[in-house]
């Protein structure tokens, strides 16, 4: 009975595999022969040597850029997806719901487009600002940094967080969390005591999805903010670009993959875990 | 009788389909307004040329990283009979890696307005040979932009420049090297300003020896950009003279004058070619070695060369230098159209300081150069 | 009486907090897009203008001209979404029910394996497969642009298909069969039926990945195949404002369609999930 299951199972998830391999591992192995060939033809790990030497603070960089994303996604998703399924104004609720999901519909590019103009320093945030009364015109500051990258994927990951995350609160059992409001506790509580421990694994996935997007998008990085320092997916288009050196490039490729592996892992390990204690 | 008439239509049917099934696919490296040039102002004159024919316009993005693109595609339909491109629109850098790889197709000699070029960037694009492959769409230049509300007298030269930036901080705002050619050019002229002899980057020969001696330009350059802002893209530096954030930064001519025709610069923006110079680099027409259409697509580049459609389309259009000779398009011109590509830059300024970049092998050092010790 | 006026007076300034809250997050979501809105419909607008100096529709014009192709590449842009998605969700909803229901060697080895494309930096990928495509001589066709954005997409198909499952009450399942269901058949009247609402949500990921790619795209499918992205992502990398404007809004429309149409269809699968 067992064998015959894990057959099926793997007859099942074979037509998806095979798309993956052919598009995708196949084409990848040129990619990893190119980042290991020197230029003598023969093995060599001078491409990551170089890609290190250039850009190993893009590299620190990015990191830092990535999880700083996701933990502000992460906290404001809790919040919006929280007041979703426990707000209690009825009018409040209806709002958020109708606002919080537009960014979802935009392209990175497109959202890369909208921010460069808005929080510009004399852009239409900073101007509303301005004409508002709440700074004066010598305090704006840019934040066409990595604060605007930040702010770009923040914005544009946040709705589709909340989205996974409002989903599996709606269906967890409402019965413990009435009975948490019953015997007195306050929302806030229920939210991170009761409702958020069920509902983790959800928002680990959102946020894993959400690591690895953002680690391969260009035109945030590359339309947002001033390219000193940067993250690795415009140094892989510049080595690219610029010089045409695919090796380096892959070699980027390569560390930048660890990277997001090293995510993949951490969430793997708690679904295993789950699963053994099952 | 019936089926005679029928087999008749159907073969008349089957002659004339491939005709009008007929395309001439051209792809441009640049920006929305060069794709669109071909689409809406070549192909229409074209077509009604030819009938039958119909042009595809597609763009694959603007900067070098366009023309890559175009690069990777051919590269990878080197196994295939016929590639997807017929025409393709490049920049020097690819135009002469495609050229040494044999992507291109040398067909100059069968266009007879290729005899209206005599300039040097025909023939060599970067250091690389490309005589017969290639002819000029146009050639654009980089310079200073800024504000002239802001700034009465702008500088003369990069010292000038370099002095202004110390007493004005964060006026002054490039691209670095990564967001597009116009922030390169800047550095390309710095080095040109600092780092010693030009005219030897530039002709060559290629001495690995030489980047030794630009130490001293890259540190000026990292201690110049404590007051820079970097921008983000060529577009980014014109997006912040837009706004009055900065009051001077590189740009690319063509660009500058479409952007403020957009209205999107304010009118008071004026350009300066400071001494002693900054680069500038033509587009180029080419065919592809595999073309399915050799000769439609020589008689397509033979339109777009001709010296009323530079004149009309480049000049007069888009404020761009022409591709062929200036002396060719007289009497096809009004006078306004032509001095208002002088405005700011005069000729005299750009037969002194309109620079071609350097040679690839030095291009490279310089910009490994910049990552290294002005970046990093 | 005083008590009473108290609490009114908390529950006002609660009311005024939220309301000044969610005002904030308005002004942060809707500012970016209207400011997209303002500059589709600029004519001229530069320093020191807070606003737009002039108004109009030209580039609404340009974009819409005979000549352009905005229209056609739209249509083919969600065609090409519609068709990622059917193909996604068949390979997925399979690998889904396997990786969260079946014993499968190895799991965790296979779920990353799903992941790689979404995080592998595209580029060096897609030109070796329009090498690979070339030779087939597929390249080109809608069809290999389907299979590179499926491919793209399948991370958010498999791994929410397999949340989805997993999610799926055994006891109801185990139920169907003691009243005499076949396996196959608990399958399509009880697993599947549960889990469609988050396998739809997966649907609408890929709809919005595929409508988003543009270097894919590029390689496998220019000249033959044309994205409204493509065009979009010239107009932006260009700073052709108006043009990437309009352009991104254009590409709002069917994406919010398809939300809408499917928001109709989440909640009543989610009310009926709670009812059960």
């Amino acid at each position: 009975m067992s064998l015959s299951q894990r057959q099926l199972a793997l007859l099942l998830i074979a037509p998806g595999l095979a798309l993956v391999a052919a598009l995708f591992l196949y084409p990848l192995f040129f990619s990893l022969v190119s980042a290991f060939t020197g230029p003598d033809g023969g093995f060599s790990l001078q491409s990551f040597g170089k890609a290190w030497e250039l850009y190993s603070g893009d590299v620190v960089f990015t990191v830092v850029i990535v999880l700083a994303s996701c933990f502000f996604t992460g906290l404001a998703a809790i919040v919006i997806a929280g007041t979703l399924t426990l707000g209690e104004n009825r009018w409040i609720v209806g709002t958020l719901k109708a606002l919080y999901r537009w960014p979802l519909f935009i392209p990175f590019i497109v959202a890369a487009q909208c921010m460069r103009t808005f929080l510009a320093k004399n852009g239409l945030m900073n101007n509303s600002f301005v004409s508002l009364g709440l700074i004066e015109p010598l305090q704006a500051v840019s934040f066409l940094d990595w604060r605007g990258i930040i702010a770009t994927f923040v914005w544009k990951q946040t709705p589709f967080v909340a989205l996974l995350l409002a989903g599996a609160l709606a269906a967890i059992d409402r019965a413990t969390l009435e009975a948490g409001r019953n015997l007195g506790a306050s929302r806030i509580r229920v939210l991170i005591e009761l409702a958020l421990p069920q509902v983790m694994p959800t928002l680990l996935v959102a946020l894993v999805l959400s690591f690895v997007t953002m680690l391969s998008v260009l035109s945030v990085p590359m339309m947002v903010a001033g390219s000193q320092p940067t993250m690795l997916t415009v140094d892989m288009a510049f080595r690219i670009n610029a010089y045409g050196d695919y090796a380096t490039a892959n070699a980027l490729g390569v560390i930048t993959y660890l990277i997001s592996a090293g995510a993949a892992i951490i969430y793997l390990r708690r679904g295993m875990a789950q699963e053994g204690a099952r | 009788m019936r089926i005679l008439t029928l087999a008749c239509s159907l073969a008349a049917l089957i002659a004339a389909s491939p005709l009008s099934a007929q395309t001439l696919n051209v792809a441009s490296a640049g920006d929305q307004n060069m794709v669109d040039y071909v689409k809406d102002y070549l192909a229409p004159m074209f077509e009604k040329a030819h009938p039958g024919v119909k042009v595809v316009s597609v763009g694959t993005g603007p900067g070098d990283s366009g023309s890559q693109k175009i690069y990777e595609k051919l590269d990878a339909q080197k196994g295939a009979n016929a590639t997807d491109f017929d025409v393709v629109v490049i920049h020097q850098k690819a135009a002469g890696q495609m050229v040494k790889e044999g992507l291109l197709n040398k067909y100059t000699g069968n266009v007879d307005t290729a005899k209206l070029v005599s300039s040097e960037t025909a023939k060599n694009s970067l250091g690389a040979d490309v005589a017969g492959y290639v002819i000029p769409m146009f050639q654009s230049q980089t310079a200073l932009a800024y504000n002239a509300d802001m700034l009465k007298n702008p500088p003369n030269n990069f010292a000038e420049l370099a002095e202004w930036v110390k007493k004005n901080p964060k006026q002054f705002g490039y691209n670095g090297i990564k967001g597009g050619m116009s922030g390169v050019a800047f550095v390309a002229g710095w080095v040109y300003a600092f780092g010693g002899d030009a005219d030897k980057l530039i002709q060559g020969p290629y001495d690995a020896a030489e980047k030794a001696k630009w130490d001293k330009a890259f540190a000026a350059l990292k201690d110049f950009n404590r007051n820079v802002v970097i921008t983000p893209g060529n577009a980014g530096t014109l997006d912040m003279l837009n706004r009055g954030e900065i009051a001077m930064g590189p740009v690319w001519v063509d660009m500058f004058y479409s952007w403020q025709a957009d209205g999107k610069l304010p009118p008071n923006m004026k350009l300066k070619l400071a001494a002693p110079g900054m680069p500038g680099q033509p587009m180029y027409y080419a065919v592809p070695e595999k073309s399915a259409q050799k000769k439609l697509a020589e008689e397509f580049i033979a339109l777009a060369t001709s010296p009323q459609v530079q004149a009309d389309g480049i000049v007069k259009k888009f404020n761009w230098y022409p591709g062929i000779d200036a002396k060719n398009l007289e009497g096809k011109l009004d006078k306004a159209a032509w001095d208002k590509l002088f405005t700011d830059i005069t000729p005299a300024d750009l037969s002194k300081n309109a620079k071609p970049f350097p040679i690839a092998p030095y291009f490279n050092d310089i910009l490994e150069g910049y990552e290294k010790k002005v970046a990093n | 009486m005083n008590g009473r006026a108290v609490m009114r007076l908390a529950a006002a300034a609660r009311a005024t907090l939220a309301a000044f809250l969610l005002a904030a997050f308005a002004f942060v979501l809707i500012g970016p897009l209207a400011n997209l809105a303002l500059w589709s419909v600029a004519e001229r607008w530069y320093t020191p203008y807070k606003l737009p100096v002039s108004y109009g529709t030209r580039y609404w014009e340009q974009v819409f001209r005979p000549t352009g192709d905005a229209m056609a590449s739209l249509g083919t842009s969600v065609w090409i979404a519609v068709l990622t998605v059917i193909v996604a969700l068949a390979l997925s909803i399979p690998a889904g029910y396997a990786l969260a229901r079946l014993k499968l060697p190895v799991r965790a080895f296979f779920m990353i394996l799903f992941l790689l494309p979404q995080a592998f930096p595209s580029v060096a990928i897609y030109i070796n497969v329009a090498r690979i495509f070339y030779q087939l001589g597929i390249n080109g066709t809608v069809f290999a642009v389907v299979l590179v954005h499926a491919a793209h997409g399948l991370v958010y198909s498999v791994w929410i298909a397999a949340a989805a499952f997993g999610a799926v009450d055994r006891d109801l399942e185990l139920a169907a069969r003691n009243i005499g269901a076949s396996p196959l058949k608990t399958f399509f009247s009880v697993t599947l039926p549960l889990a469609a609402p988050g396998i739809i949500a997966s649907g609408i990921f890929v709809f919005l990945e595929s409508l988003d790619e543009f270097t894919g795209t590029f390689f496998v499918g220019v000249p033959q195949v044309t994205t409204l992205p493509l065009l979009l992502y010239n107009a932006a990398m260009g700073g052709n404002y108006q043009v990437a404007s309009i352009t991104a809004l254009i590409l709002l429309v069917p994406s919010v369609l398809f939300m809408l149409f499917i928001e109709r269809f989440l909640r009543a699968d989610v009310l009926a999930k709670v009812g059960a």
